[in-house]
């Protein structure tokens, strides 16, 4: 057909079409011109934020989380450690026969049949190769059965967790605290950087107050993901470091003596060593189980903790604030001796009952003490005594010469959640009450403060503090529950420095004297309240209290119900002179003092004398 | 004597490679970006060697179907384009009517194999619209341009409706680009691509809602990371990352850890991209535009208008086939679903590519053997 075009128009054709080609070669330099502009500007301008982009899509970092730092008392005894728990993991996709696989778990004993749905549906939540938890806390039966099946169970795995363990169980658990996953709060005290990876937080007590001495950094791990998140290599791997170990002040021998003797009873024992604010015992009864807490409790068992009348999760050392009661007199007795309201001649005679002008009741003393000086005063608890001490004194002396003894303050123990008490006088009241009328201070309210009662409160922890301030007649040392801190890092310790506060000064001797003979007479002297209670001749002093939980009630001994029972107090320190311990005790409705607390302190003296026996045939 | 020597080198080298109607410029840049390909897929593939033998062994067989097709002569492709042409067109029915529908779009029939008759007429289609137009003279008459529009869009609107919007466009490139080369006046060229703009409207109303959504994914791909525009943000992510020298050969993060999604066929520019950076990339362009240089200087030595015509829209369309495919992995397309000519992993689609390329070769080869 070609052969039929004449040659002109076959050169016409040609230089049409030689047109439109150089026209097409233009357009494809353009367009080719347009996407290496585009490779430029994607592979050179754009590169270095693209280049992030797929950093960030394929990077992963880990965290690696550090084991908790230990906590141990003074003699290096375990009080929290991290105990691996075992679990059972699967990752479904290593997994041949799922169903079959279950079922041979539930034959075995390691699995409950009922469980299997509930597993199968979280397998196909899942991704196919992230490991899902089987079973908590498998026990060593389990443990060893799935050891000899291993062979039949591929895919599946025995993981271990590290969970922290309170070997003391219930008897250090309002001082250490205890373990909880991390909430929203703890973020704001926190940095989450030191948590990344990590269940739980400490949430009460040392193990809150010193977390972050204990927690430890974490170590990371940088990780290589395709885009289903699966880890395809590791990448770089930094170490974490331990949580630093720290030694507590407190001896365990008295603090089991203190549970022990505090058993079945509600209350506190503190006991401290003056010479340098040493907690050597803290107890808060009843009592709970750290470890069962730290292990994440089932809602219904934390709602029972909660819901107790008895409170377990309360600590009473800090933060239950009672009526001090009689063991107020030493320190009165003290003011009035330096006030020169009385001396130590001073008799008054007690005839069982106080009557103020005015008041259509007298205020009755619990007994009949006939003459009493000051040291007779404390020795017996003459109440008629101190209603007289007190108006003479007036309720501001009163409260400014008793806080002199912290009381109504914080003793800022490093333990954290702790009430200051109070130590009534008129402005307290002014500030403390709505209505005018009762803003009023009236002169029998300063006659019970005499005795410890009314408005005024202390924690069982202030006593000890207030007690160590007797002791050394004038000035205590801060106390303190942390000793010493072992850094992980460095291999360094960290000492807690004894910080001295002088708080009752430029009293003289003679009256500190009159107050100790007067504590000694408690305890070894016939008509001491706490007398017969201790061996004879012990080298302590003493003083015994009760408060009153309700005074309107007439009836007496038994008939009372439990919980309206007057609240047992005693604080004592011991030996006399250059005192090595002070210890308060408090057993709620528990009854008087002698009854109740002097024979817990009892124990707990004859414990660190034996202790301290010990120690002296070992320097031998 | 040397030169006899060394002539007697060239000529049987000349020789061989006449007799089998080879072409070497264009043989060796297929080798090359074979090579390329084998190296890419291995990589797209996660290293794995069994992928990699059957696409060396579906390289294999396109070049032999290349070669193959360079033994007819350009008059047997003259004389036998209708008869190709009608069948695609029947069988472009049939699938309309008893057609196998696989994700959604109809483009398959079972003639013994599973086969789709859009990829025959990529051959068909520049063939017979050069056959008729060569036929006549050019510039072309008002009749002339009427009977090749018809010729092309018929069966452009049917693989349309398929739908398959990336072949539509291409074949319909074919036959259109040998209109525009027999001059075409150019009023109404302009008259074409006015007309063209004022249907758009009506085209996207035509056009199934998931391309309508690969459109505007293409405009804004940010808008919906995870879904539509996930494709267009990773490859730009590959492609980017490589910089100037790339990662490294099978070091392609977002290759070997599968973000990068279709990378043995769609996408396995961005693999090249981000394993060899902008220099390979640079290197693959500069193959392709050996390869349609090539093509069209074959059009322009050649004697007849119908060698002409259809060795240009081989190369063009080629070309085409290359610039959609990197303006789509690059962001600067809608994501149409164009394979990267000679390296994608391809059954049937890189078996008509070569076939078209061995066309080629025929038309240059097979010179002298047409009458004048």
């Amino acid at each position: 057909m070609d052969n039929f075009k004449t040659r002109q128009a076959q050169l016409a054709e040609r230089s049409v079409f030689l047109n439109r080609i150089l026209f097409s070669s233009l357009a494809i330099l353009l367009l080719g011109g347009l996407i290496i502009s585009r490779l430029i500007y994607l592979m050179v301008i754009e590169s270095d934020e693209l280049s992030l982009r797929s950093v960030n899509n394929t990077l992963r970092t880990q965290s690696i989380p550090a084991p908790r730092g230990l906590i141990f008392d003074r003699n290096i005894e375990v009080i929290a450690e991290n105990k691996p728990k075992f679990q059972l993991e699967m990752v479904p996709e290593q997994v041949n026969k799922l169903e079959s696989s279950l079922m041979y778990l539930t034959e075995l004993g390691i699995l409950d049949e009922n469980e299997i749905s509930a597993i199968e549906q979280r397998v196909r939540r899942n991704y196919q190769f992230k490991s899902i938890v089987i079973k908590r806390d498998l026990n060593e039966r389990e443990m060893a059965i799935f050891a000899n099946n291993r062979m039949l169970l591929k895919g599946f795995d025995i993981k271990s967790r590290l969970t922290r363990n309170y070997p003391q169980n219930e008897i250090y658990a309002h001082v250490v605290g205890y373990m909880g996953s991390i909430s929203s709060s703890d973020y704001e005290r926190f940095d989450p950087v030191f948590y990344t990876g990590k269940e739980q937080i400490g949430k009460s007590a040392i193990e809150r107050e010193y977390e972050h001495i204990l927690r430890g950094v974490p170590g990371k791990r940088k990780l290589l993901v395709n885009v289903r998140g699966r880890v395809m290599d590791e990448i770089e791997k930094e170490a974490f470091t331990s949580g630093n170990d720290i030694i507590l002040t407190l001896n365990s021998e008295l603090q089991r003596t203190a549970y022990e003797s505090m058993a079945e009873k509600k209350g506190s024992v503190v006991a401290m060593d003056p010479r340098n604010g040493e907690i050597l015992a803290m107890i808060s009864m009843p009592s709970f189980n750290p470890t069962a807490i730290s292990l994440g409790l089932s809602q219904s068992d934390l709602d029972k903790l909660n819901r107790d009348k008895k409170k377990p999760l309360f600590n009473r050392a800090t933060a239950g604030q009672y009526p001090p009661g009689s063991t107020v007199k030493p320190m009165l007795a003290l003011g009035a001796l330096d006030m020169g309201i009385v001396d130590s001649e001073y008799y008054l005679p007690c005839e069982g009952e106080f009557k103020l002008p005015n008041y259509s009741r007298p205020f009755r003393d619990w007994a009949t003490h006939g003459s009493v000086n000051a040291k007779r005063a404390i020795q017996a608890s003459c109440d008629v005594y101190f209603y007289e001490t007190a108006v003479e004194m007036g309720i501001e002396r009163m409260s400014t010469f008793l806080k002199k003894f912290n009381l109504g303050e914080k003793t800022k123990l490093d333990l954290g959640n702790e009430k200051k008490g109070v130590v009534p006088n008129q402005e307290w009241k002014r500030n403390n009450f709505k209505s005018k009328e009762n803003q009023n201070w009236y002169l029998g309210e300063t006659v019970i403060a005499g005795i410890g009662q009314g408005y005024m409160l202390a924690t069982p922890m202030q006593l000890a503090y207030a007690t160590s301030i007797i002791a050394n007649r004038g000035f205590a040392f801060k106390p303190h529950i942390l000793k010493q801190i072992n850094l992980k890092d460095s291999d360094k310790v960290l000492k807690t420095e004894s910080e001295r506060i002088n708080h009752v000064m430029n009293i003289d001797d003679k009256y500190w004297d009159i107050v100790f003979d007067g504590m000694n007479a408690v305890v070894n002297e016939q008509r001491g309240t706490a007398y017969g209670v201790f061996p004879e001749n012990s080298d302590i002093a003493g003083k015994t209290g009760t408060s009153q939980v309700f005074s309107m009630d007439k009836r007496s001994g038994d008939d009372v119900p439990e919980e309206l029972r007057d609240h047992g107090l005693f604080i004592g320190f011991a030996p006399i002179n250059n005192p090595e311990i002070v210890i308060a005790v408090l057993v709620e409705n528990g009854g008087g003092g002698r009854v109740a607390a002097a024979p817990v302190a009892e124990k707990m003296f004859s414990k660190f004398l034996e202790i301290r026996g010990k120690k002296v045939v070992q320097s031998n | 004597m040397f030169n006899q020597i060394e002539s007697w080198q060239i000529q049987s080298k000349e020789g061989l490679m006449n007799q089998l109607h080879i072409d070497l410029p264009l043989m060796i840049a297929v080798l090359l970006a074979s090579t390329v390909s084998a190296i890419a897929i291995f990589s797209a593939s996660n290293s794995s060697e069994a992928f990699l033998t059957s696409h060396l062994i579906r390289i294999g067989l396109s070049i032999l179907a290349m070669i193959l097709a360079a033994q007819f002569s350009p008059l047997f492709y003259s004389r036998i384009s209708p008869w190709l042409y009608a069948i695609c067109l029947i069988l472009l029915i049939a699938v309309f009517f008893f057609g196998e529908t696989r994700n959604n779009a109809t483009r398959w029939i079972d003639i013994g194999i599973s086969f789709q008759p859009s990829e025959l007429l990529k051959i068909a289609m520049p063939l017979v619209v050069a056959r008729y137009i060569a036929s006549g003279s050019i510039p072309l008459n008002n009749t002339n341009i009427v009977v090749s529009l018809v010729l092309v869009l018929l069966p452009t609107a049917l693989i349309f409706k398929q739908p398959d919007l990336g072949t539509s466009v291409l074949i319909a490139f074919s036959g259109l680009v040998i209109i525009f080369l027999s001059g075409i006046k150019k009023r109404y060229l302009f008259s074409a691509i006015i007309l063209f703009l004022g249907c758009l409207p009506f085209i996207w109303k035509t056009i199934h809602p998931f391309q309508q959504q690969r459109v505007l994914t293409f405009l804004d791909p940010e808008k919906d990371p995870l879904g539509a525009g996930y494709h267009i943000i990773q490859s730009k992510i590959a492609i980017g990352s490589g910089g100037l020298f790339g990662k490294g050969w099978l070091n392609g993060t977002q290759g070997q850890l599968d973000f990068l999604p279709e990378r043995t066929t769609d996408f396995i520019f961005s693999i090249l991209a981000e394993e060899f950076g902008l220099i390979g990339v640079l290197f693959v362009i500069s193959i392709y535009l050996f390869i349609v240089g090539r093509g069209l200087l074959i059009a322009i030595n050649s004697d007849d208008l119908f060698s002409r015509l259809a060795a240009s829209s081989i190369s063009l369309t080629f070309f085409i086939y290359v610039f959609v495919n990197i303006g789509m992995t690059t962001g600067l397309l809608p994501v149409v679903g164009v394979p990267l000519p000679l390296i994608s992993k391809g059954g049937t689609s890189s078996l008509t590519l070569m076939a078209s390329l061995g066309i080629l070769m025929s038309l240059h080869t097979h010179k002298r053997l047409i009458p004048k």
